[in-house]
């Protein structure tokens, strides 16, 4: 029993669950406020990163390193969204972009500090109850990953969320009905932000050793093709979209099926051609993702429509 | 005569070199219902747009009057402008796709305190509370499926009113309100805000080209063009004034 509770494949449930909260993110941040944020693994790296610096570096217990990570994360976050959230969402997207390749150049270049490509580690489980530690702390990742679906959940019908779609549908009407749009978002921002550093720290334990590409680039991509994928706009889609990319592609291609040592390197390399394979597939047949309902054809027809202020 | 609303002083905006509001005194709101009238391009949406500041003005300063305070909105936001109870109407269709009729009702009607990030359980309280508003004017307009988005242009025009009579306004601006209206609602409406002119001590300023309705329904008459008010009366004596005729409604009409 606890050979099946431990090892490979608790770790790879883990790093799914993980990605699956920071799919939900990017829903909450994306799919219902239009926050086009590229820079979102860069954001969870900054989260992982701080806590395994504070637990290595300093010697901080784990939880409060990952406390302090998270409020970390939370207000470098809404010094960015001071500078770029009221720009356009094309400026937006280049902007935490521009993060991401800040934040991971930083890490791969200050060696002195997080050690370069060669990693910093370990990070520990908080506890030790044997062979299960790994699978009680993939149990508590599940917990916090449903909390987090339960808020986004609950958020959606919830004035908040009615404010949030209403900004990403038309800002300037949102603002002249009296909302204060730009605040609303700057904390929306931040708050989620921070729950992607809380994850990031989290996560660290299940990788024991960090490296800059579990927060690079080809992560945030993975995100947003799993995002489009499930339905930007759904609770679900984050969820479905991870299991359709990184649940199908990572682990049970690479894992379950049986496939001869010698092709699993073509395997690897072809595994974002057919990501992107299967996002156009579903883009043509299915616009608004896998989840994407079709009464909702009609809100797709308009989305096209530029929404311009008169005057 | 009820006490003025607004009183814009030396209030200058030009696109490229080009003046297209130039108003060196100007109050607003001593009546019930005023319009504004004049040819097109006589600035009278970049006016409104200046007054909600979603234009900056070049130069000028705008006094608001709410509630015996007097208040600069010169350099204030469009979101603490209409928070101070001054909204606008748009002249072109604005709409939350994502939004059902309710649901966009829903929106203007909650207060901030209900916006929160972390307001994720206030849904039922603010249903609760604003229930039954929303009931009345869903009735009153006799929207087809309040639980689905507003479909027609029409619609989408009647919903953007509804969301700012729904502020309660001291001040509401309306650009050219019954371009795309049939006539029947266009009544309803009329009827409405004239009743909340009276009952809610609102003032309403309406835009439009529909003269027979500014005619009808206003106390006040401004007259713009080329960026000034050249003319404010009452409607009677505005409509027979010769600048009028001559420069708008063209010999013969009047």
């Amino acid at each position: 029993m606890g050979q099946i509770l431990s090892g490979y494949y608790v770790y790879m449930l883990s790093i799914l669950v993980v990605y699956i909260a920071l799919a939900t993110i990017l829903h909450a941040q994306f799919g219902l406020t239009g926050i086009a944020n590229f820079g979102l693994s860069a954001i969870w790296g900054f989260g992982m990163y701080t806590s395994a610096l504070l637990i290595v570096k300093l010697n901080f217990p784990f939880v409060p390193a990952v406390i302090l990570a998270t409020v970390l994360t939370g207000a470098v976050s809404m010094g960015i969204g001071r500078i770029i959230l009221d720009l356009d969402s094309q400026s937006v997207l280049v902007g935490t972009l521009a993060f991401l390749a800040i934040i991971e150049t930083l890490v791969i270049s200050e060696k002195w500090l997080t050690n370069g490509v060669m990693g910093i580690g370990p990070v520990n489980y908080p506890f030790d109850i044997g062979t299960y530690s790994q699978f009680v702390y993939f149990l508590i990742l599940l917990i916090f990953t449903m909390a987090l679906m339960y808020y986004a959940r609950k958020l959606e019908s919830s004035p908040p969320g009615r404010l949030f779609l209403s900004i990403q549908d038309n800002e300037p009407l949102s603002q002249s009905l009296g909302k204060p749009t730009f605040r609303r978002k700057l904390f929306f921002f931040a708050f989620t932000s921070a729950l992607a550093g809380f994850f990031g720290a989290l996560a660290a334990p299940t990788y024991k050793f960090l490296f800059p590409k579990y927060m690079g680039p080809a992560i945030t991509f993975t995100l947003w093709i799993a995002l489009i994928l499930g339905a930007r706009k759904r609770i679900f889609g984050g969820l479905v979209g991870i299991l359709a990319t990184i649940g199908l592609f990572d682990v049970i291609l690479e894992s379950v099926v049986p496939i001869p040592s010698r092709y699993a390197g073509i395997l690897y390399n072809s595994k974002y051609f057919l990501y992107g394979l299967t996002l156009i597939l579903v883009l043509m047949f299915r616009p608004s993702g896998i989840l994407g309902e079709k009464a909702k054809s009609l809100n797709i027809a308009n989305t096209g429509k530029i929404h311009k202020m008169e005057g | 005569m009820r006490e003025k609303k607004l009183h814009l002083k030396n209030v200058m905006k030009s696109f490229g070199g080009r003046k297209v509001v130039d108003i060196p005194e100007l109050t607003i709101g001593t009546h019930g219902i005023e319009g504004l009238i004049g040819p097109n391009g006589a600035g009278k949406t970049t006016l409104i747009n200046l007054i909600t500041h979603r234009l900056k003005m070049d130069y000028g300063q705008i006094l608001y009057y709410a509630n015996g305070n007097e208040i600069d909105i010169s350099n204030k936001s469009i979101d603490e402008i209409a928070r101070l109870g001054m909204v606008r109407t748009n002249q072109v269709i604005q709409d939350f796709q994502s939004l059902t009729i309710r649901d966009s009702l829903l929106l203007s009607l909650a207060a901030p305190a209900y916006e929160n990030f972390y307001n994720i359980f206030s849904e039922r309280k603010l249903r609760k509370t604003v229930e039954q508003e929303i009931e009345r004017y869903l009735e009153y307009f006799h929207f087809e499926n309040p639980d689905g988005h507003a479909l027609s242009a029409g619609e989408k025009k009647l919903l953007d009113i509804i969301r700012c009579l729904a502020l309660k306004p001291q001040v509401l601006l309306m650009d050219e309100p019954t371009c795309g209206l049939p006539q029947d609602l266009i009544d309803l409406f009329i009827d409405l805000i004239k009743r909340k002119t009276v009952e809610e001590d609102m003032t309403i300023l309406i835009v439009e080209h529909d003269l027979d309705l500014i005619w009808g329904v206003s106390e006040n008459v401004y007259f713009m063009a080329e960026g000034e008010i050249l003319i404010q009366g009452p409607p009677d004596e505005v409509r027979r004034n010769e600048t009028v005729v001559e420069k708008y409604m063209g010999e013969g009409i009047a």
